[in-house]
């Protein structure tokens, strides 16, 4: 099995007016063909930046410094490999929604205020996949089920079987800026939000014919949150990116949504990567889990391992702190606060808070190694368990 | 919506009797002589004063004056004009057109531009074109617009000789004046009537007047829009539904204008209002300084002259648009965000 | 205590440094300071000649030509010989008095009128609310001139109607801010543990909601002397010769356009005075622009 993406020494920071924040410090994990990675962590210790450097789409005045995305499309050619960070903004456009899809956080802030749901979803359909819109087009007009006169028919088919071979030239570009031709696309339009309809039926929302005529405001967060879903999922993508899809919806929203992604998993998509502080989210769903602190990773392994076998202070710590059914004594929690990446503390950022810090460790970062099977971490105790 | 429609038209019901009570209170601080004037019709009556305070009863009650007054001012009776020498309802007939054609120019400039200027602002934020818009939106309203319109004068007029004062050059104006059956004034704006009249050349020549007051209307006015524009540009850059955008696969123009834009204009048509206060005001300095015979120069003169019941008229007249505007400003604003619901 | 580890301070040397971070507030504070200068110097720089009252401009002759700059009168003089260099400088205090005066008094009237407003709703605030919409169906401009037509021409009356007109857009911003602040948890909680409702307006509402009123008040010093500028300039305020910058450039008003062969020659008849306006505005303008970027919530961490 192989690697669908793999991340190398990203390095983001953010330039704000109180100083250079640095999210990401030298990150690096892979994500393997049709496995769902985990990546757990605090809030603010780089989580959803990660998310967003791969699809590059980090907002002012954040920078990716240096770093490899590398991306490894099987359908593409047997072994090709992309570095993300290396392509054209069109290029990523052309990827976006398409090989790679995000959901996010936040449903009620994820989605146009002011723009019907149809017309969001269908959005994807009408960037990514022109040209079957337009196949789907000329079939219906040569199945000639309501025939407009001969030469509107001529028209009609010369227009969508160029727009088929090649929907973003210079003619369609003319076309657009013309008053009443600019409705040309109108049977697209309608098309794709057929194409809509039916997906956002196949994610188990009643009354899809309704729904697209709706507004964000008219529906309640976990049925939002299945339309970012549909969004994400509109081109079936090779890796869908969840950036805590479920952690601002009630527990039984929730379930319901990670049900569907297991589904989907299974019906589709290749890879999740799955962004979350949940770790009950991670024991569920994941393969693999990476943990991160401070813009930092700091171990990487099987569910299991990392459950059952974690080497990383601060997984134990994390795992310490969560509750379980039969607990009597008071919760365990880290002391301390995540630290201010302005100015990160020196060496491992983690050893301010560190139970089994040694001298090393206040000034020299531990490298991410391999300590036994495929299990990665990067801290200079790790022997202590 | 019928009764969202109906409550707000109560509303301004109140808001145009609260008004016409500010308004009466004004006229109040007059004597019963100068009042008077509010309620004669012609010269004539002018000279029959003392009758007129007794036919009007000014020297009766506050409260049954104010009732008169109303009861005249529904029935269409503005008073007589001392500065127009004409009843006002007649003199308004005349001074409206001029007032009107201007904005007619200016007021879609004024959007349009605006709203470009505010959303490259807004997309190119603390880059040149955000920098050079912020120095101008400082000028522009840090300048006192009788002030930057009297410098235009100075240079264009004065300097360059290219546009000169008035409406109409004085060859065009004694023209008319002594052919009216060959110049129809249709509209009252030369403009219009000039093309009406098959007459390009009084059109051309009513434009080249109108280029520095147009110039000046815009300049003050604009700079609030693409301030507004501008920052509830930037808000809407930084909310998560544009990554949702990007994300998706969206290009840089659909996300700027297709998404943030369409919900940027929100704001920016809340303070249409704003922009319309800021017209009328405009107009008034405009008016004055290239001396342009319209409603604004008409209020100033009348203002310095005591011509009170134009003074009055004038601004239940201003009341009336603003709260007009208003309404059609609350329907609008419902109509384009989804999220209202008229109920 | 460690007055530095106060939040209070640490976040006022924050605005402080964000403000002067700005390049637009240092010019604007700097031609503050210069304007302030000359005001408070003003018996030192152009001494009066006429001691009763200083604000008359002295003039020598009354030939309507104006002269230009010259030994004696370093700007020149107006129509009716009137000393432009007088004029600008007494004009900064006429201009000082009319905006602080007016804004002042209409910050404290509209911005009291918009906490009673915010805070008590109901009745009260519809009352208020609606006195509010009447004043602003009227243009600030044509309300402010229908008010000094009432009272009589003059200065004073100009800045009595000023005051009446301008109040309203302070009420209703802060009526706004009021109500933002009125149904946060620790108004709820100083409610529950029965502070009076004076104490709760004055301690817990008006210092969480005063900041974009006071940007507002602060920018409109500015527009407070455009608009009696104006108005003198029209005629109705000052009178002639009496040292207001609006009254200088009613006097330059015939002679913008100078003879055939020389348009500007009489360009300092309203350059200086029209100079002096706009510096004054800008000056205003340019640090009530600095102070709101650094209040704004929205754009302060940028």
């Amino acid at each position: 099995m192989g690697n669908i993406l793999e991340i190398k020494n990203l390095v983001v920071n953010f330039y704000t007016y109180e100083g250079v924040v640095k999210a990401l410090n030298d990150v690096s994990f892979s994500v393997d063909h049709g496995s769902t990675f985990g990546l757990v962590g605090e809030s603010g210790c780089g989580k959803s930046v990660t998310a967003r450097a791969i699809m590059r789409i980090i907002q002012e005045p954040g920078r990716i410094e240096s770093g490899q995305v590398i991306l490894y499309p099987e359908t593409v050619d047997g072994n090709g490999s992309v570095d993300l960070l290396k392509q054209s903004e069109a290029y990523m456009e052309d990827l976006r929604g398409n090989q790679i899809s995000m959901i996010f956080q936040e449903p009620n802030a994820a989605l146009n205020p002011i723009m019907s749901i149809g017309d969001q979803v269908a959005e994807s359909f009408l960037f990514h996949q022109k040209q079957i819109l337009c196949e789907t087009i000329l079939s219906e007009l040569s199945d000639g089920q309501h025939r407009p006169s001969k030469a509107v028919l001529m028209c009609l088919k010369t227009i969508y079987g160029k727009a088929a071979d090649d929907g973003d030239s210079f003619f369609f570009k003319l076309l657009g800026s013309v008053p009443f031709l600019r409705n040309w696309d109108r049977r697209l339009k309608s098309v794709a939000i057929r194409r809509a309809v039916s997906l956002i039926g196949k994610l188990g929302i009643p009354q899809p014919e309704r729904i697209v005529n709706l507004y964000p405001h008219n529906l309640s967060g976990g049925m939002k949150q299945r339309i970012v879903i549909a969004i994400g999922l509109a081109s079936n993508p090779l890796l869908l990116i969840a950036d805590e899809a479920t952690s601002n919806l009630d527990v039984t929203i929730q379930a319901q949504i990670l049900e569907l992604l297991k589904i989907l998993k299974k019906d589709g998509i290749s890879s999740i990567l799955l962004i979350t502080h949940d770790l009950g989210v991670v024991a569920e769903t994941c393969d693999r889990v990476g943990v991160m602190y401070a813009g930092n990773i700091c171990e990487i392994a099987d569910v299991r391992e990392v459950f059952e076998a974690p080497l990383h202070p601060y997984t134990r710590a994390l795992l310490k702190s969560v509750p379980k059914i039969n607990q009597d004594d008071r919760l365990a929690s880290i002391p301390g606060n995540v630290p201010n990446l302005v100015n990160p503390p020196s060496g491992c950022r983690f050893h301010p808070r560190c139970m089994a810090a040694l001298p090393i460790c206040r000034h020299e970062a531990p490298a991410l190694v391999n300590a036994h099977g495929r299990h990665l971490v990067a801290c200079h105790n790790s022997s202590v368990a | 919506m019928a009764t969202f429609i109906v409550r707000r038209l109560l509303l301004m019901g109140l808001v145009l009797f609260g008004v016409s009570v500010l308004m009466f209170c004004i006229l109040l601080t007059f004597s019963p002589e100068r009042r008077a004037a509010a309620f004669v019709t012609s010269p004539q009556q002018a000279r029959d004063i003392p009758k007129i305070i007794i036919q009007y009863g000014l020297d009766q009650p506050v409260y049954i004056q104010y009732y008169r007054w109303v009861k005249e001012i529904s029935a269409g009776n503005f008073g007589y004009s001392t500065v127009a020498v004409s009843p006002v309802s007649e003199a308004f007939m005349r001074y409206l057109p001029i007032t009107i054609e201007m904005n007619l120019f200016s007021t879609p400039l004024i959007i349009i531009i605006g709203i470009w200027l505010g959303t490259q602002a807004g997309i190119h934020k603390d880059k040149a074109i955000d920098q050079v818009t912020r120095i101008f939106a400082i000028i522009g309203w840090s300048l006192p617009t009788f002030l930057f319109a009297l410098l235009l004068l100075m240079i264009f007029y004065g300097l360059f000789k290219l546009f000169p004062p008035g409406v109409l050059s004085n060859s065009v104006e004694m023209f008319i004046m002594n052919n009216p059956e060959q110049f129809i004034r249709y509209t009252g704006m030369y403009v219009v009537d000039g093309i009406l009249n098959g007459r390009l050349d009084i059109s051309l020549d009513a434009l080249r007047h109108l280029v520095l007051p147009v110039v000046t209307q815009v300049t003050v006015v604009i700079a609030i829009l693409v301030r507004v524009m501008r920052s509830s540009m930037i808000e809407e850059m930084s909310k998560d539904y544009i990554i949702t955008a990007r994300a998706k696969g969206a290009d840089r123009k659909t996300t700027c204008f297709k998404h943030a834009r369409k919900n940027a204009l929100l704001p920016a048509v809340t303070v249409a209002g704003w922009l319309v206060a800021l017209s009328i005001e405009g107009s008034v300095t405009v008016e004055v300084i290239f001396n342009r015979p319209g409603m604004g120069q008409w209020l100033v003169q009348s203002a310095t002259q005591l011509d009170i019941p134009v003074i009055l008229s004038v601004c239940m007249f201003l009341g009336l648009i603003y709260v007009t505007t208003n309404l059609i400003i609350d329907v609008l604003y419902a109509y384009i965000d989804p999220r209202i619901q008229l109920s | 205590m460690n007055l530095s580890r106060n939040p209070r301070i640490r976040e006022f040397k924050f605005t402080l440094s964000r403000i002067f971070s700005n390049p637009s507030a240092i010019i604007g504070s700097l031609l503050l300071l210069f304007f302030v200068t000359v005001a408070v110097l003003a018996p030192v720089i152009a001494p009066p000649k006429n001691h009763r009252n200083p604000y008359i401009i002295p003039h020598k002759g009354y030939s309507s030509v104006p002269k230009p700059p010259n030994k004696e009168n370093i700007f020149g003089t107006t129509a009716g010989q009137y000393d432009i260099f007088y004029g600008a400088v007494w004009g900064t205090r006429t201009a000082f008095r009319i905006g602080i005066i007016v804004v002042a008094i209409a910050f404290v009237l509209g911005a009291g009128m918009g906490t009673v407003a915010g805070y008590y709703g109901g009745a009260v605030d519809e009352t208020i609310m609606r006195v509010v919409d009447v004043f602003f169906a009227i243009p600030f401009l044509v309300l402010t001139m229908a008010i000094v037509v009432a009272f009589g021409r003059g200065l004073d009356n100009i800045i009595v109607a000023l005051t009446l007109v301008v109040w309203r857009r302070y009420a209703r911003v802060m009526r706004a801010g009021v109500l933002t602040v009125r149904d946060q948890e620790y108004v709820q909680a100083a409610k529950t543990i029965g502070v009076s409702d004076t104490k709760i307006m004055l301690r817990h509402i008006l210092p969480n909601a005063v900041f974009p009123v006071m940007v507002i008040a602060f920018m409109d010093v500015g527009s407070m002397v455009i608009t009696a500028a104006f108005l003198s300039f029209v005629g109705l305020g000052a009178a002639r010769g009496y040292a207001d910058w609006g009254q200088m450039v009613a006097l330059a008003r015939n002679y913008i356009v100078g003879p055939a062969d020389d348009p500007l020659r009489y360009w300092y008849t309203i350059v200086f005075p029209g100079g002096c306006i706009i510096l004054f505005v800008l000056a205003w303008n340019l640090f009530g622009d600095a102070l709101r970027d650094a209040f704004d919530p929205k754009m302060r961490r940028r």
